[in-house]
């Protein structure tokens, strides 16, 4: 009886390792053929097939030392500097925001959050014209410092999971401390987020992806000014009508570039993003 | 009460810091005196950047009676209408943009009317370049290549200069020897040689909306000839990058395109490489001669520029014949300036000599509005999937009303 | 019972306001000299009363509106109603042989500062009556001879019990700049004639009214029946990338964490890298390697797999399934990383009592997991369901909503209603329509999410620590 069940199992589990491996297949696929691309000696930007006829670390080399066309070494240190400080500003906020309406109680507590989840629901991309102008008016466009703003203006809309993570901490923990004479400030910084490790990482993580992936934003705000832009949109320019033929492995070459200290960056810091999205995401 | 208003409308005006988001500063600093820094931003292409750049060295010795601050942006010309429209005031003071443009830029009031040595302009420039620089008779950018069409590339050793003058025999030869004909059908800007060939007409309505009739008679014959061309073995269709892998690996034998492509061709196929205008297709009328549109670049002047003397100065000289000279030899760009054109240099040009050949049936692009290539394209890709749920004429009417329907 | 307390709530806050209003008139005439002044200098009760941070802070505020408003405030509010009068004009120059260009207004800057100054006059309001209403209270607590706060006090104060003010001040003042404003700023721009035929800087635009509400919901029918086949496109579309991304999502979590399986952090990792790669990276790939002459079809044709080239992006049905298809390559990922924590939390008890029961594993799944599921992570599935309504990033990158179809105006079978849009404002600059479909978008998401978020478990539960 018990032998049969275990046989079972382990048919179970060969079936279930076939699938997963099928499924990893079908998703470093594209993957792969990314980085071959990027290691590809034939210049056009299409081929149809999947394996490179003739190999070359040029693709790389050209990137890194030619920057007289398309200066991807400043981008990728302007989208670092964006995204490390929009990350620290975003993860302020989005604590704070979440540490409000998890512990605080105030009059106007239960209309913010509808307005805010409503507030989401508007096509992002139609008020960048109003941004922009906004920043204009403040004498702030084609500077790092708007697209740090813009990232992180509205990121305390984003609070739900944080706000989850801080509604699992019990309140009597707060209560004790209060007692103790301690000030609701005091509660947040020397208790609360002692103890919200994956969530602030969690947020540390999401915030830090936006500036290199978003094209759009950046390019209302940047405009023609080449030193300013992100890598993002940056490697959008290669891949422009009169660039793509000539830089489309070049642009692989960089998109593999970006991914690499993100996915590093995900690798170690997994455990907290489960943790801090599971304990967040499970009351929303 | 207007007293008061006209004190608050002074204050505000006094207060630089609060009026500068609006620059609604009317440009009356004209800097006629040598010491005012003139102070002028370009945007051209990005492959053009460092070309763009040795005229302008060139353009600010030539004039050292005033103190130039010349900067370079980039902004490609199929971009520089929408750049623009975002927002006027960082625009350019010069600018480069492709003639279809030329319309909305006009009655968006970006641009400065050229006035100024308009004569020479015109008498030194291709009377279809000046064309496309006008509206209403009036000229408002200064032609600066006459390249932006497209005609035929083809592979010597599978068509012959006879096979080339018709379509048919062309796919018929190319289906013999396993290979394709290459054009981008779901594109309107493509599809369109079809029916101005057969006498069809785009044009603007006295509202401003696209007149179009390319669901007449004619047009028919010209939507069964796209449906038949489309539905043969030997036809094949793509962007620019599936084209130059395509002559890349022999699959393909000739296609529709342009100068721009016509360095990578002449790599892939070598001593087969020729191009021409583009071939003839049959209808129950007989033969019909494939038009195309004739495209050019310009250099307009943003209508909010604080010089625009200036601006233009440096535009007419950006585009005068010594200039377009260097274009052609550094880029291969195709001269709109006549005596440019006419040099030996350029007439030997294999893409060049296909486009002026093709240039007798081609038709300006400035009388398209935006509202036409989203229909064409669904009609060219309703004839690439083969869709046959509607008749050549139910899809050309519901295309031609969609590209009239008034706003 | 909800629409009873709404009631409530809403006749409240009329007599509230009502109240404040006689209260405004009534203290005055109690007030003292100081406080009567501090309705026209702000703060001055305050400053007299040892709140002199306070005061100052108020007086402050005061100056700055007054200078603001003299100095464009007055100008922007005014120009509201017509949105700009003066047209971009020329005239001759003999002498440089040039038409100058005269400058005219730019309708839309005055519609967003116009916005801005309204804003700001609001805000001003507010402020007014709290330093009057501050200065009456001073003068009270000055009559009772009880402790008036200062600023250290306050300071203390906003540290503790109005903690929620310091803590929300900068995202709310962040949020109204880079959200609310703009999408005021939006809404009202579907009221004007706002396209490409009143465009700056040569053209005004202005107030139409509702017309372009009617006439993309019946009055144009070429419009209202593309934005009604678009609309039902979109839900379809919503409704598949999130639910068949959920479900499938949740499946993997499940055999990567499933008992005996090795390596699970390999598996993940495996998984994760997909999200590590920008989407226009990706998806630019996949579009390419998805057409009909592309690597995957020569691939399968080469292989003998198929005989004709699939039109994974050409057919119009099949590219809806390509989309969807491609999509969940984008999402399971998330999904996985997401709900694998939450499913170690299902009580493993509930499993045992069900298998004890003979429960295969697919009744299990849909019996115990995906109900326990579904009840905690509501509020997710909302906000994905309203994402993947507003997705433009994969419809937009991997089909630019083609294949375009004449049965359709301006827009092509994948087009969802905001890549619609985004066509609508970049190729025709047809801003007033883009609007109204955004509003209409809005009204629509805003009213189900709201109802459906309101009522879930997870929010009426969440108060009673309090």
């Amino acid at each position: 009886m018990i032998k049969s069940m275990k046989a079972k199992r382990t048919i179970g589990n060969a079936f279930i390792y076939v699938i997963l491996t099928l499924l990893s297949i079908v998703w470093v696929f594209p993957v792969a053929w990314l980085v071959m691309q990027s290691f590809r000696k034939e210049g056009s930007a299409f081929t149809p097939y999947f394996i490179p006829k003739q190999w070359t670390f040029d693709n790389y080399i050209n990137l890194l030392t030619d920057t007289s066309k398309f200066n991807f070494p400043r981008w990728f240190g302007n989208t670092l500097v964006v995204a490390i400080a929009s990350c620290i500003l975003t993860t302020v906020l989005v604590l704070l925001t979440a540490y409000a309406f998890s512990r605080l109680r105030f009059k106007m507590r239960r209309p913010m959050m509808n307005v805010i989840l409503i507030l989401g629901m508007f096509p992002g991309f139609m008020s960048m014209i109003a941004i922009y102008h906004i920043l204009k008016a403040i004498n702030l466009t084609q500077s790092l410092v708007s697209l740090v703003l813009v990232y992180s203006g509205g990121a305390a809309m984003g609070y739900y999971i944080a706000k989850g993570f801080f509604d699992t901490i019990p309140y009597a923990i707060d209560e004790a401390a209060m007692i103790d004479g301690a000030t609701k400030n005091q509660v947040f910084w020397k208790i609360i987020l002692p103890m919200s490790k994956p969530i602030v990482i969690y947020t540390i993580l999401t915030s830090f992806l936006t500036p290199w992936v978003d094209f759009i934003f950046v390019s209302v705000i940047m405009k023609d000014n080449y030193d300013k832009y992100t890598v993002a949109l940056g490697l959008f320019q290669m891949i422009s009508r009169e660039n793509v033929q000539k830089y489309f492995t070049q642009f692989c070459a960089g998109a593999v570039l970006i991914a690499i200290p993100i996915t590093l960056l995900f690798i170690k810091m997994q455990k907290y993003y489960v943790s801090g999205v599971t304990a967040g995401g499970a009351k929303g | 009460m207007k007293k008061l208003l006209a004190v608050l409308l002074a204050s505000m005006m006094m207060l630089t810091a609060c009026t500068k988001k609006n620059d609604s500063k009317p440009a009356d600093d004209m800097g006629q005196d040598a010491n005012t820094k003139v102070t002028l931003k370009v945007w051209a292409s990005q492959d053009d950047q460092e070309m763009t750049q040795k005229m302008v060295d060139a353009f600010i010795e030539a004039h050292p009676e005033k103190q130039w601050d010349i900067t370079l942006a980039v902004v490609g010309e199929p971009d520089a209408k929408t750049k623009y429209l975002e927002d006027p005031a960082v625009a350019a003071d010069v600018f480069a943009f492709a003639n279809d443009q030329l319309n909305d830029l006009v009655s968006a009031g970006a641009l400065y009317k050229v006035t100024r040595n308009a004569d020479d302009i015109k008498a030194r420039n291709s009377a279809g370049s000046v064309g496309a620089a006008s509206k209403d008779d009036q000229l408002y950018a200064y032609p600066m290549t006459a390249d932006n069409g497209y005609f035929m590339f083809y592979d010597k050793s599978v068509f012959t200069e006879e096979d080339v003058l018709s379509l048919d025999v062309m796919l018929e030869k190319a289906a013999a020897s396993n290979k394709k004909v290459l054009m981008d059908l779901s594109n309107g800007w493509y599809i369109a040689s079809f029916f101005l060939g057969n006498g069809g007409k785009l044009s603007i309505s006295p509202e401003n909306t696209q007149a179009c009739d390319f669901n007449n008679e004619k047009g028919v014959q010209a939507g069964e000839a796209i449906k038949n061309f489309a539905a043969h073995s030997a036809f094949t269709t793509g962007d620019d990058s599936v084209l130059v892998a395509g002559f890349e690996n022999g699959e393909i034998a000739a296609a529709v395109t342009g100068t721009w492509n016509a360095e990578k061709i002449q790599t892939a196929l070598k001593d087969n490489y020729a191009a021409t205008k583009l071939p003839s297709y049959t209808t129950t009328d007989g033969l019909v001669q494939l038009s195309s549109f004739a495209g050019y670049k310009q250099l307009g002047i943003n209508s909010q520029t604080k010089f625009p003397v200036e601006a233009m100065d440096l535009a007419d000289w950006l585009t005068n014949e010594q200039n377009q000279v260097l274009r052609f030899e550094t880029k291969g760009y195709g001269p709109s300036n006549l005596n440019a054109s006419q040099s030996d240099a350029v007439q030997a040009n294999v893409a060049l000599a296909a486009l002026a050949l093709q240039s007798q049936f081609a038709v300006s692009q400035n009388d398209v509005l935006g509202s036409y290539w989203g229909p064409a394209e669904a009609f060219g890709a309703a004839m690439e999937a083969k869709d046959y749920s509607k008749t050549v004429q139910e899809l050309l009417d519901e295309m031609v009303a969609q590209i009239t329907a008034a706003k | 019972m909800k629409l009873q307390s709404f009631f409530k709530k809403l006749s409240d806050a009329v007599s509230g306001f009502f109240a404040a209003c006689a209260n405004y008139f009534v203290h005055f005439k109690k007030g003292d000299i100081i406080t009567k002044i501090s309705y026209f200098i702000m703060g001055f009760g305050c400053f007299c009363r040892k709140q002199v941070v306070k005061g100052l802070a108020y007086l402050a505020i005061q100056l700055g509106y007054i200078y603001f408003m003299i100095t464009s405030g007055v100008y922007y509010i005014s120009m509201l109603s017509t949105l700009g009068t003066m047209q971009q004009g020329e005239v001759w120059d003999e002498a440089l042989q040039i038409y100058r260009i005269q400058t005219g207004h730019n309708s839309m800057l005055l519609l967003l500062f116009g916005v801005f100054s309204i804003f700001l006059t609001i805000l001003f309001i507010a402020f007014y009556f709290m330093s009057v209403s501050r200065a009456y209270k001073n003068q009270l607590l000055m009559e009772q001879g009880k402790h008036i706060n200062s600023f250290k006090d306050d300071v203390r104060d906003l540290l503790d019990s109005k903690y929620h003010i310091t803590v929300l001040s900068i995202p709310v003042i962040l949020t109204v700049a880079f959200t609310i404003l703009p999408l005021i700023f939006m809404i009202l721009m579907a009221f004007t004639n706002f396209d490409q035929t009143h465009q700056p800087p040569g053209n005004l635009f202005t107030w139409i009214g509702t017309s372009n509400f009617s006439k993309i919901l019946y009055q144009n029918p070429r419009w209202s029946s593309t934005f009604f086949k678009l609309l039902f496109w979109t839900i379809i579309w919503a409704f598949f990338a999130t639910f068949l991304n959920y479900i499938l999502g949740i499946m993997l979590a499940i055999m990567i964490n499933k008992k005996g399986i090795r390596i699970k952090s390999f598996w993940r990792t495996i998984f994760v890298t997909t999200i590590a790669i920008p989407q226009f990276v990706s998806l630019l790939l996949m579009s390419r390697m998805l057409l009909d002459n592309g690597a995957l079809n020569n691939l399968l044709l080469n292989l003998g797999i198929i005989k004709e080239a699939i039109p994974f992006l050409t057919n119009p049905n099949v590219a809806k399934v390509t989309v969807i298809i491609v999509n969940l390559w984008v999402g399971i990922p998330y999904t996985m990383l997401i709900t694998s924590g939450i499913l170690m939390n299902i009580p493993e008890d509930l499993y045992e009592a069900s298998r004890i029961d003979g429960a295969t594993p697919v009744k299990q799944f849909f019996a115990i997991t995906l109900p326990y599921m579904l009840h905690v992570t509501t509020p997710y599935l909302i906000t994905q369901f309203v994402g993947n309504i507003n997705n433009f990033n994969v419809i937009f990158l991997l089909t630019g909503g083609g294949p375009q179809s004449l049965n359709l105006y301006q827009a092509g079978e994948t087009d969802l209603l905001v890549t619609w849009l985004y066509k609508l404002t970049t190729q025709e600059q047809n801003y007033a329509l883009a609007s109204t479909i955004g509003i209409v978008i809005f009204m629509l998401l805003s009213s189900i999410s709201l109802i459906t978020y309101n009522m879930t478990s997870a929010v009426k539960e969440e108060d009673t620590f309090s």
